[in-house]
């Protein structure tokens, strides 16, 4: 096949001669055909990675390049829509390369590529690529996203966030690690996702109607993390990152290595992470430092071009600080800290220090996939994997018991699916697929504190089966799926003798999904998405019972919740009338029926510590629509500019009230000047140098009423930043740098979403210095 | 290009657009007949019971014994919620009080949830300096004044001094703070405003002044 040929083709010249071969005078020169065609391919992108030198093929497919020193060269080729290909070869002598560029089915990678474009062809999405990541060393998965376009985060301080997408988060958002739906706590607010952004290369967020083969239960979004294939390089490869962080005096450091043999090939990533306390435009928000320790290792092996098997193990472990003057007792407490320009327990003093309260989380994962091409139009995918997540929790207590967690839970899931993918006549593309999900969920008693989350057992099944096909100008999506859900549950009753209570529920969840793209010209397209979904209540909805110390609040689940729906349709029209301009607007509007929510009870509850407002899991029918809007512009040959909005209503219809807990409408922006030529400073040349100007304002929650919270929304604000970048290339070596300035006038604020705005101000000015080496 | 060249052919993939191919729907079957098969993977399985956490740290009873200054009947304000957060509503015996007199006040924290009572207030003392327990009465002729210290000298408040005057009637409430700021201003002589921390106990009780 056409890898075996592509390897034969590389060992062996097919005609060697004698050249001058001097010292920095050969030339490597090819011509790139169209496999398909037979016809000569311009436009194909050819760059020489270690002298950064690149050019474009012409209108015959030729390229060339003169006056290169003899060596070893990784050629890139890039060519409009695919990923980028790197190949390595050693220059002896004057060298032509015969490049065929083939699009058939008989290539197996492509298929790879193939099939996730297909997928989300239709779906409306926006996604952050490697560079993004390598640039961004300091910030965590949902700090990644956060500039997307109809993505939101919910915080807990600054260590803890997590991705909310369209007003939806927790149970309602899926998030894929590498193609298994990540498990562990995500019920909770103050939980972020147990996931290393630097083991990926690309983040996608799925914004349409549900993506019906990604599970059940997101009722409108998917988090894709995604680590690429391990490219085809004989040589040792791989990259270092750090970053240091003036606020928090963080450091960030990511090394990734990785190689192709002829037995395997694989890849290890780690990543280290140390911060300490943060600071607002005025003050230190002690004990809000974190630390960090991930690994992760990838192999893949092919055989004949048949079989591709896939092994990732990943181990996340965190330490995370919580802010000391947000740990509280019961509402006078509450009360007090509101009132207070400074939190409690300020000190005017750095610290490294994390104590309670505070949390310890382990994530660790392994998954084996067997990719299988029975024929050449039928594939199998087979995935096992294991995950288990270990969370504690630590509360300021007494009698030396600040040691024990407070809460602590163990969780094992299990991960079984089979897909099957075929390519039917005239362009019809058919998949069916099987997932199987086995939760084990066990509180550990050390704590001394009844279970807030109870121990349970569950078991998910869910088979699904989608159809696309490609018209002219056309593609058309269809998709169904059923789940199955068993819940075992047991509960300990509160009271004088506590009792335990055992559950059985059984749940069946049906989703939908009807989309098309239509190109109304080269330069306009329009997208129609219409899901229906239906979610059961989630073990925090149904059995949560006790003090959510976090929120100072009695949180009480209600064992005769419903199964939510609902109906989520978005429109999406891209318009690029040139290449100076693009313009993307995306419409979505979500029906709920039994929309399951946590709403403030009227009763206020006496405890020996005094009084707490109790919160019950309730349900209403609802509605979020909204709006995302983004502009991209050159508004001169190096100057860009990017404009973004978003806004978004959400409604307890059945009430006529304003939904809590939902983003802010906001409004970023951003210029880009981009040198056009190399900076020459003595022996170091300058590329890709980068100058961007950003700025964000979000706008206060106005569509809340007083009596929805404990205070007032927090007003409006603004945040300027400012980033540089730059590739140092010497002759030895290339070298990204970066410095970005994050909220540069030193604002004091507090964000809505953000639980930490009951008792301090966000944080401050704060520098990043980073550097990334590849080699 | 040069004539003394090296030729080397590069076999690319890149996709595009997948071609398609024959030989289809006969393996439908086999396909479908797999993935039901995994679903029979499916196993049971109920969970174990749960060992119940013992909730040593909960405080189930406050009792403010008030002993006359030269002898009298022991006043017992009383507070006592066995089934802790939730669940019945707590039980709280207030007291009368007599006009003009000063009571030797002591604390009293218990856990008796448990088959074993637990004594609480043994924990406190053991960790005097990061407790204290503040009085406030709406009374301002109820005054409390502080008859213990901890190790750094500053009050803990499990022994105290009241002092009642004009009869009235109202409340006093008793609260405990875990790790409060002892030196902040004011909170050495009672007053809770500037201490931080958080609140373990706060109970209030119904007083009469005769």
């Amino acid at each position: 096949m056409f890898n075996n040929k592509f390897i034969f083709c590389l060992t062996f010249f097919l005609a060697v001669f004698n050249g001058a071969a001097q010292d920095c005078k050969l030339n490597i020169s090819g011509q790139v055909i169209d496999e398909g065609t037979g016809l000569p391919l311009s436009y194909v992108n050819v760059l020489i990675r270690e002298i950064s030198n690149g050019t474009n093929t012409d209108d015959t497919g030729n390229f060339s390049f003169n006056n290169i020193c003899e060596g070893e060269y990784h050629l890139i080729f890039s060519h409009i829509g695919c990923d980028s290909k790197e190949f390595h070869f050693d220059l002896l002598e004057d060298t032509f390369l015969n490049v065929i560029l083939t699009h058939t089915s008989t290539s197996l990678e492509g298929v790879v590529i193939q099939g996730k474009k297909d997928n989300q062809n239709n779906q409306p999405n926006s996604s952050v690529n490697r560079q993004a990541i390598e640039d961004n060393t300091n910030q965590n998965l949902a700090g990644l996203l956060e500039n997307q376009e109809g993505v939101h985060l919910i915080k807990n301080g600054s260590g803890i966030s997590k991705p909310v997408v369209h007003g939806l988060y927790g149970n309602r958002l899926t998030i894929l690690n590498n193609g298994i739906a990540q498990s562990g706590q995500q019920w909770g607010n103050d939980h972020s996702p147990e996931i290393d952004p630097f083991s990926a290369d690309k983040i996608i967020v799925l914004k349409g109607a549900n993506a019906i083969e990604f599970g059940s239960g997101n009722l409108g979004a998917v988090v894709l993390v995604e680590p690429k294939k391990i490219g085809r390089e004989p040589h040792l490869h791989g990259q270092i990152n750090y970053a240091y962080e003036t606020n928090g005096r963080g450091n960030s450091l990511n090394a990734r290595l990785e190689r192709y043999t002829s037995l395997f090939a694989w890849r290890v990533n780690g990543t280290l992470k140390k911060y300490g306390d943060r600071k607002t435009a005025s003050y230190f928000l002690n004990n809000t430092g974190l630390e960090e320790a991930n690994l992760s290792f990838q192999l893949e092996k092919s055989w004949d071009e048949k079989v591709f098997f896939d092994f990732y193990a990943s181990t996340f472990n965190t330490r995370l600080g919580v802010l000391r003057g947000s740990h509280i007792g019961n509402l006078t407490d509450l009360d007090q800290a509101l009132n207070r320009e400074i939190p409690f327990f300020t000190e005017p003093t750095f610290s490294y220090k994390i104590e309670a309260p505070k949390q310890h989380v382990s994530h660790h994962l392994v998954k084996f996939k067997t990719k299988y091409y029975y024929d050449e139009s039928q594939t199998f995918d087979f995935v096992v994997a294991g995950q288990l997540n270990n969370r504690k929790e630590f509360d300021v207590r007494r009698s030396g018991r600040t040691d024990i967690p407070a809460l602590h839970i163990a969780q094992t899931t299990s991960n079984i699916e089979l897909k099957y993918t075929q390519q039917l006549k005239s362009e019809w593309k058919l998949k069916v697929g099987n997932q199987q999900i086995i939760t084990d969920n066990t509180n550990n008693p050390e704590t001394g504190i009844l279970p807030l989350i109870p121990d349970y057992f569950s078991y998910k099944a869910g088979q699904f089966a989608t159809v696309s096909k490609r018209l002219k100008n056309i593609d058309f999506n269809f998709g169904i799926r059923y789940d199955y859900e068993l819940q075992n549950v047991v509960t300990i009753s509160r009271g004088i003798e506590s009792e335990i209570i055992r559950y059985k529920n059984q749940f069946h969840n049906i989703n939908g999904l009807v989309s098309t793209k239509f190109d109304i010209s080269k330069a306009q397209s329009i997208s129609w998405n219409i899901g229906y979904a239906t979610r059961n209540p989630g073990i925090n909805e149904l059995y949560s019972n006790g003090l959510h110390q976090g929120v100072s609040g009695i949180e009480e689940g209600d064992i005769n919740l419903n199964t939510e729906t609902a109906l989520k349709n978005t429109l999406e029209y891209k318009w690029t009338p040139n290449a100076n301009f693009s313009f993307n607007t995306l419409l979505y509007h979500q029906l709920f029926n039994d929309y399951i929510f946590l709403n403030p009870q009227d009763e206020i509850r006496q405890t020996i510590r005094g009084f707490f407002p109790v919160f019950t899991y309730e349900q209403s029918n609802a509605t979020i629509y909204g709006l995302d809007i983004s502009a991209q512009f050159t508004i001169r040959r190096s100057l860009f500019g990017l404009l973004k909005y978003s806004y978004l209503k959400g409604t307890n219809t059945e009430e006529d009230l304003p939904l809590v807990f939902m983003p802010p409408n906001n409004v970023y922006g951003s210029i880009v000047y981009r040198a056009e030529k190399l900076i020459t400073l003595n022996s170091i040349q300058l590329e890709d140098t980068e100058i961007e100007l950003n700025n964000k304002y979000v706008f206060s929650q106005n569509n809340l009423l007083a009596s929805q919270d404990f205070v007032l929304p927090p007003s409006a604000y603004n945040l300027l930043g400012l980033k540089l970048s730059t590739n140092l290339i010497s002759s030895h070596y290339k070298i990204r740098c970066f410095v970005e300035a994050n909220n540069l006038f030193n604002v004091a604020y507090r964000d809505y979403l953000n639980r930490q705005r009951y008792f301090a101000d966000d944080i401050g000015l704060s520098l990043t210095f980073g550097i990334n080496y590849k080699f | 290009m040069s004539p003394n060249a090296t030729l080397l052919h590069l076999h690319f993939i890149f996709a595009h657009k997948l071609t398609l191919n024959k030989n289809i729907m006969n393996k439908n079957l086999v396909a479908l007949s797999l993935i039901l098969l995994t679903s029979l993977l499916f196993t049971n399985c109920e969970k174990d019971d749960p060992e119940i956490p013992n909730e040593e740290e909960l405080i189930t009873s406050l009792s403010y014994q008030l002993s006359p200054i030269g002898g009298g009947d022991i006043i017992t304000l009383s507070f006592q919620d066995l089934d802790g957060d939730g669940g019945d509503s707590p039980l709280i015996t207030g007291g009368t009080l007599s006009a003009n007199q000063s009571y030797v006040g002591s604390l009293d924290l218990m856990n008796e949830a448990g088959e074993t009572p637990i004594n609480i207030l043994l924990e406190v003392v053991e960790e005097a300096e990061e407790h204290q327990v503040f009085f406030e009465s709406n009374l301002s002729t109820v005054n409390i004044t502080y008859g213990d210290e901890d190790a750094n000298n500053f009050p803990l408040g499990v022994m105290t001094t009241l002092t009642t005057g004009a009869p009235d009637s109202g409340t006093l409430t008793i609260i405990l703070r875990h790790e409060p700021n002892k030196s902040a201003a004011g909170v050495s002589e009672g007053d809770i405003t500037n201490a931080g921390g958080e609140t373990d106990i706060q109970v209030t009780f119904p007083i009469d002044v005769q």
